[in-house]
């Protein structure tokens, strides 16, 4: 139970709505479930609609309409490059190709390690500095901007690092 | 008043209301918009673009703030760079749409083509080919091939169940929302949604059971291409081969106006039958909705279990007899037993069917009883709401009071155009022992506890508040002023946790609270019984009365009983006991299943299910209402009416038995309200609105639903008794004793015998269940889902157990008609742990 896990969080994010609107609390509980597991589980959202007093339908809605929340499982590390007409032109395509080559996997897929999941998305406002991505993990968003594939794949080896010394 | 706004559409002229939408005011004057995701019962959300039209509004001079006039000092009209939504732009003044230009035309057809161009082509498979609102836009308006490549079509699953009852086809979705829409604006059980956008957009379902709403199959009706089926119907049959007949529906006493749709068909050997049920437009009834009981809950009409032939008991075994033994062998047990006649008839008879029954048992002086756990249908008849009640006009000024009752599972169409009415401003007061879905929308929620429903109403009368409800805000106090300050109120009264004593004092007290703050004898005024069968109003106007206990000593004597379409024994098997049943009582029960009662009987006759045949209901608003043969007669088989008037013939009586048209003439010269009352008068139709001609060989593009049109009869709202109420009653009325109180309350899906033949149904209605506090389950060691033993009435029943904080302590609720005899409050005992046959 999401509201068991994290008392504290999740008093803290229902205060700040009225308590009859109670349903405007579901986007940063969501964000605090997906925090949790990488995604968003059916369990979190039956723990969500029940604080929210939606449907879990609807809660199900709203992960689906945002690109930013995942219910499905996926690498610690989700790099999602932007492949947009102005990336494109500044060769967002072929850095994605070649990621994923150097990588071994397919746009959409994780690495074996279950480490890195890599994307292809739409615009992440950073057109003049492409190519570029967003990484989303449990410690956020980051962005990396005027990206070649060798600083892309510094970033992962530096990742890769970090997960062998925890 | 609301101000009226004159435009011009296409060159004819038309005054509307200002506000209202112009695909709406296109319609008033024969034009028919192409939409797909408007719907006239709900907001526009302008999503799928065929709406397009050109909109030009007068010149304003920006100087003087007049209008500019052109050479012929005419206003000119400035059209838009750009084509608007027909269904998101309200009208205004001196504006001039053009819905049939080139410009227009190449809009809509480049809409068709985008929309197309991942949709199958499998119209020749699809249950909506016929009346797809898709394909006729497409032929209309669309391009004839599409300029889309065909290897970027998307390929979707096409046999998503979303339920067991509703099927999606995912590549036909349109995405337009209809559906989702519908069961969240209208029905407020948003259980369906989107998932993902734009492309990979589909509808979803979270809830369990999937789907998991009474009135979800309304959503394949309004659903503008096949996307969504249902289970009953889907690859069942093409709609231009069925025939369509107009009824009623025989589940509840909203009086649903339905359409039977049949066909003759080699996949049931070359029988007629039922395909399928759609809602037939009644505004002021239901208007284009029905729920799923009536849509599903129709299977029983067609079940091999029918009875086919007469029963006669002959050493102790019913064996099959000709119908001249049969009616004979009743008839003259009928003629000795003389005043000693008891007739039980319930409400699941149509209004012939109860006259002549009540003719044939007063003949001989004998007694005609109505089956029911409910009372105040004679009081419904006098205080009643009068001629000229629509729920779908209440609003601002109403107060609705629905006391004891849990609307969504009694009258769920009720419950719609209630929680719409409280939407529009009507003041919702819901008073019960429980929680229910309709508190949602309350502005007044009054909390008792079970055995106190009379009492409470009563209190509302003298108002001796204010006693606080935990968790509201309002009281008692507040509620009562809300009523009897209201221009116009109405009550709907119900059985939840009541037996017919404990009905019998709250009708009474909902009747003296109309009439001390003089809601009655008006329109949108007065009282409201949610019967538990369909004609219960009927079989009251009929004068047949329930068996109270200050009517069990005359009824005491039955030497025979006479049993019409009701299930005394299965129900309860101790009620005929108490009316001192003897092993020498002649048992004779009409109806048409080997029911636990007809088990027992002498004689057993088979009936006619009411949709082989005619007849009249009468709706809890007082609507009567006509049904029409559907479906083909079992062979050897009679209507009610008509075995009843054999049966007086064989007595020596004259009953009318050949048409029920005629035995409603008799109706219509002795029963005082149903005077000039004739099925030439029943059968009358009005304008309805929104018009939902589309489909089959209905006539127009706009409405796009598959709800039929009103063809055959909107029914006739029953004047009030012209007799002055007499002085009510009040019984109190109190519950005895400690421990643990069961009461009965109703499920839309139940095992009841006119329901379980549905199997599509069994899902839902599930096993047999008791409802406890988890603080009473916790003293009883029971644990939730876990399998109790029960003791109730001296008898032992297994059942579920549900825990549910909503449930008050010390209460446990049992449903009606699930496998438990309950008839009203009483004590029982519940165990942990089945119990142990030996």
């Amino acid at each position: 139970m999401l509201a068991e896990k994290y008392p504290l969080e999740t008093q803290n994010i229902l205060a700040k709505y009225p308590p009859d609107q109670k349903r405007s609390a579901v986007m940063p509980l969501l964000y605090l479930a997906q925090r949790e597991s990488g995604y968003v589980t059916k369990a979190a959202m039956q723990d969500i609609a029940a604080l929210c007093e939606m449907s879990v339908t609807e809660v199900a809605s709203i992960v689906g309409f945002y690109s930013l929340y995942y219910d499905k499982p996926a690498g610690k590390y989700r790099v999602q490059v932007c492949t947009d007409l102005p990336c494109a032109l500044r060769g967002a395509d072929e850095f994605l190709s070649k990621l994923c080559e150097n990588l071994g996997i397919k746009v959409g897929e994780t690495t074996p390690d279950g480490l890195v999941t890599v994307e292809a998305v739409m615009c992440l406002a950073g057109c003049d500095k492409a190519p570029m991505f967003q990484t989303q993990s449990s410690e956020g968003i980051t962005y990396h901007e005027n990206q070649t594939i060798e600083s892309a794949l510094e970033v992962i080896d530096a990742w890769r690092q970090q997960e062998k010394q925890a | 008043m609301t101000k009226l706004v004159s435009l011009t559409i296409d060159g004819k002229q038309v005054t509307v209301p200002e506000g209202t939408l112009f695909v709406d005011a296109a319609k008033r004057v024969g034009i028919d918009i192409p939409v797909f995701c408007y719907h006239p019962k709900m907001e526009p959300v302008g999503m799928c673009r065929m709406c397009l039209v050109d909109v030009g509004r007068p010149m304003i001079d920006r100087a003087t703030g007049q209008p500019v006039m052109d050479e012929n000092g005419a206003p000119k009209i400035q059209f838009g760079a750009k084509l608007d939504t027909a269904c998101t732009t309200p009208v205004s003044e001196g504006m001039v749409v053009i819905g049939a230009s080139d410009k227009v035309k190449a809009a809509r057809k480049d809409i068709v083509e985008f929309i197309l161009t991942s949709h199958p082509l499998d119209c020749p498979v699809c249950d909506k080919g016929g009346e797809c609102p898709l394909q006729n836009l497409t032929m209309a308006y669309g391009p004839g091939e599409t300029r889309f490549l065909y290897d970027d079509k998307l390929h979707l699953a096409k046999q998503v169940p979303l339920g067991e009852l509703i099927y999606l086809d995912r590549e036909r979705c349109i995405q337009c929302g209809r559906c989702v829409r519908f069961q969240d604006e209208i029905v407020d059980d948003p259980v369906i949604g989107f998932f993902n956008r734009g492309r990979s957009l589909e509808i979803v379902t979270h809830s369990d059971p999937g789907f998991d709403s009474v009135f979800s199959g309304n959503t394949t009706d309004i659903c503008p291409v096949g996307a969504l089926t249902t289970a009953d119907f889907r690859f069942g049959a093409r709609p231009w081969e069925l025939k369509s007949t107009s009824s009623i529906c025989s589940q509840c006493p909203v009086g649903c106006n339905i359409t039977f749709n049949v066909r003759r068909e080699a996949a049931s050997g070359g029988k007629t039958v039922i395909k399928r049920v759609m809602p037939r437009q009644n505004e002021t009834v239901n208007e284009i909705w029905i729920c799923d009981k009536g849509r599903f809950g129709y299977h029983y009409t067609e079940s091999d279990d029918r009875l086919t032939t007469p029963l006669i008991r002959k050493n102790g075994e019913l064996t099959p007899a000709s119908w001249d033994e049969a009616l004979g062998l009743v008839a003259s047990r009928f003629s000795a037993a003389g005043e000693g006649l008891l007739t039980l008839g319930s409400g699941r008879l149509s209004n012939e069917d109860l006259f002549n029954l009540r003719q044939l048992t007063e003949g001989v002086k004998g007694k005609a009883a109505l089956y029911t756990h409910m009372a105040g249908g004679d009081l419904t008849a006098q205080v009643g709401v009068a001629p000229g009640t629509d729920f779908g006009e209440m609003g601002k000024g109403t107060a609705i009071l629905v006391a004891a009752s849990d609307l969504y599972e009694e009258a769920p169409i009720w419950f719609l155009r209630i929680k719409q009415a409280a939407e529009r401003g009507a003041t919702l007061i819901v008073a019960n022992a429980r929680p229910t879905k309709l508190e949602a929308y309350a502005s007044h929620v009054i909390r008792y506890r079970y055995g106190a429903e009379a009492e409470t109403i009563a209190a509302m009368t003298v108002d001796r508040g204010p006693t606080t409800v935990a968790g509201h805000p309002s009281s008692v106090a507040d509620a009562s002023k809300a009523f009897a300050e209201a221009e116009n109120a109405v009550i709907l009264f119900g059985s939840d946790g009541l037996g017919l004593e404990g009905s019998q004092a709250l009708s009474a007290a909902c009747a003296n609270l109309l009439v001390a703050t003089r809601h009655v004898g008006r329109a949108n005024n007065g009282l409201v019984g949610v019967w538990s069968r369909a004609n219960d109003q009927g079989a009251w106007d009929m004068g047949l009365r329930p068996l109270t206990v200050d009517r069990r000593p005359e009824l005491q004597s039955a030497k025979a009983i006479y049993v019409v379409a009701a299930d005394p024994f299965g129900d309860d098997p101790g009620l005929l006991a108490t009316f001192n049943l003897q092993p020498a009582t002649f048992l004779v029960v009409q109806d048409l299943f080997l029911t636990e009662t007809a088990r027992r009987a002498d004689v057993v006759l088979p009936a006619q299910a009411f949709t082989e045949r005619e007849g009249a209901y009468t709706s809890g608003e007082r609507r009567v209402q006509r049904f029409y043969p559907a479906a083909p007669a079992r062979p050897d088989t009679w209507p009610d009416f008509a075995i009843t008037a054999q049966i007086a013939q064989k007595m020596g009586s004259i009953l009318e038995g050949r048409v029920p048209a005629a035995v409603f003439t008799q109706i219509a010269a002795t029963v005082a309200a149903y005077a000039g009352l004739s099925y030439r008068k029943l059968a009358e139709t009005n304008d309805q609105w929104p018009s939902v001609g589309s489909g089959v060989r209905r006539k127009g593009l706009y409405f796009s639903g598959t709800a039929y049109e009103n063809k055959q009869g909107v029914g006739i709202h029953l004047p009030l008794s012209p007799t002055p109420l007499p002085p009510v009653n009040m019984q109190s009325f109190h519950l005895q004793g400690e421990g643990l109180l069961a009461v009965p309350v109703t499920c839309l899906y139940d095992r009841g015998q006119t329901v379980y033949p549905s199997a599509l149904l069994h899902q839902r209605i599930g096993e047999v269940w008791v409802a406890l506090h988890p603080a009473d389950a916790e003293r009883l060691g029971v644990v939730a889902n876990s399998r109790v033993s029960l003791t109730l009435g001296g008898a032992e029943f297994d059942a579920t157990a549900r825990l549910d904080e909503s449930v008050p302590q010390g209460v446990a609720l049992i449903p009606r008609s699930m496998g438990i005899p309950i008839n009203g409050p009483e004590a029982v005992e519940i165990r942990a742990g089945e119990r142990v046959v030996l």
